[in-house]
C-alpha cells in the first residue's frame, strides 16, 4: 500500500482531467466511472473520450483500445512465469486489476522476493484501481458544473498528458522514425478527411515503420 | 445513458480485458522473440500520435506556438507542470493574439 502513494498521487489529476474531458466531449457523468472501472487504461479513455463524437464511432473507438492496449499482452507475458502456480481461473480474475503501475511494482517486487507477492499485488491493485475510477468520477462530476474551459487554454491539457506519456515509452532511437512517421501521417490525413481516419492510418504507417526499422536494426 | 455509448464501454472493457488475460493464456511461461518485443515498445507511441495529430493539424499559429511550449515542456517537466504551462501558455498567446 505504501508503495502505491505517490502512483495514486500521480493518477488523481490524470483522472479529474479525463472526467472534464469525458464530460465535455458528450461522455455522461456517470458513464465515465462506468467506463473507466469496466476498462481500467487510462492511456485507451483518454483516446476514446477524444474520439467521442455525434454519431459515436464505436468501432474505431474499441479498435483504438485494443491497439493502445495491446501492450497488455506483453505484459501479461512477462508475469505469467511467476503465476505458475497459481490456479488458472483465479490468476484470470487477478489480472484484471493490472495496470502498467501495478504491473510494474508487482513484477519488480517479484524479483526482488524472488516470490510473486499476492498480498502486494492486491495492495497496490485496488488502491489504484480505487483512485483511478474515484478521481475519474471526480472530475465528471465537477466538469458537469465547470463548464466549457477550453476556451482558455484548458484543451492543451490533452496534449500535454500525452506528451508525458509519450516520454515515458521513450527508450531508445528506434522509436524516432515510426513515431515522426505516424505524426506526418497522421496530420496529413487529417488535413484530407478530417475525423478520426487520422488514428488508424497513422497507426498502421507507424507499424510499418517499425516493423522496417526492427528488421534493419534488430 | 444511450445504447451506443454503453455499447462503446462494454466493448472497450471486454477488449482491454482479452489483452489483459492474453499474454498469460497465449504466451504462458514462452518468451517473445526480441523483434516482436521491440514492436510492441514502439507500437503504443505511434497510437498516441496518431490520436494527437488533429493538435497538430489545427494551423492556427497562436494554438501551434502553445503546442511548441508544451512539447518542449512535456521533454523535460513532470505531468503537472507540463500541464501548468500548456494551458497557461496557449491562454495567454490566445487572449493576447485573438483581440
Amino acid at each position: 500500500m505504501r508503495a502505491s502513494i505517490p502512483v495514486m498521487i500521480g493518477f488523481i489529476p490524470f483522472g479529474l482531467l479525463l472526467g472534464r474531458q469525458a464530460v465535455q466531449q458528450g461522455v455522461g457523468v456517470f458513464s465515465v466511472p462506468l467506463m473507466t472501472g469496466l476498462n481500467y487504461g487510462g492511456g485507451s479513455e483518454f483516446a476514446a473520450v477524444h474520439l467521442w463524437a455525434i454519431p459515436l464511432p464505436v468501432a474505431l473507438i474499441i479498435g483504438v483500445t485494443l491497439l493502445i492496449n495491446c501492450r497488455h499482452v506483453l505484459m501479461g507475458a512477462a508475469l505469467a512465469p511467476w503465476l505458475r502456480e497459481v490456479p488458472r481461473r483465479k490468476a484470470l480474475l487477478w489480472l484484471f486489476l493490472m495496470c502498467d503501475e501495478t504491473w510494474a511494482l508487482s513484477l519488480s517486487d517479484a524479483q526482488k522476493r524472488q516470490k510473486f507477492s499476492v498480498g502486494y499485488y492486491f495492495g497496490v491493485g485496488w488502491c489504484l484501481y480505487g483512485t483511478w475510477v474515484g478521481s475519474t468520477f471526480f472530475g465528471a462530476y465537477l466538469g458537469a458544473k465547470i463548464g466549457d474551459l477550453t476556451r482558455y487554454g484548458f484543451d492543451m491539457a490533452f496534449p500535454a498528458v500525452f506528451l508525458v506519456i509519450l516520454r515515458g515509452m521513450w527508450k531508445d532511437h528506434r522509436m524516432s522514425l515510426p513515431w515522426v512517421v505516424s505524426l506526418l501521417v497522421g496530420v496529413l490525413v487529417y488535413r484530407l478527411y478530417p475525423g478520426a481516419w487520422c488514428v488508424p492510418v497513422g497507426t498502421v504507417a507507424g507499424a510499418v515503420t517499425a516493423a522496417c526499422v526492427v528488421r534493419r536494426v534488430g | 445513458m444511450h445504447w451506443d455509448s454503453t455499447l462503446t464501454i462494454l466493448g472497450m472493457g471486454i477488449t482491454t480485458y482479452m489483452t489483459r488475460i492474453g499474454g498469460y493464456l497465449l504466451l504462458g511461461g514462452r518468451t517473445l522473440s526480441p523483434r516482436a518485443t521491440a514492436m510492441m515498445d514502439i507500437i503504443p507511441g505511434c497510437v498516441l500520435i496518431s490520436v494527437l495529430a488533429p493538435s497538430f493539424a489545427s494551423g492556427r499559429p497562436t494554438d501551434l506556438a502553445g503546442l511548441a511550449i508544451t512539447v518542449f515542456a512535456a521533454t523535460r517537466l513532470a505531468l503537472l507542470p507540463t500541464m501548468a504551462i500548456g494551458i497557461v501558455s496557449t491562454g495567454v498567446l490566445r487572449a493576447v493574439f485573438s483581440s
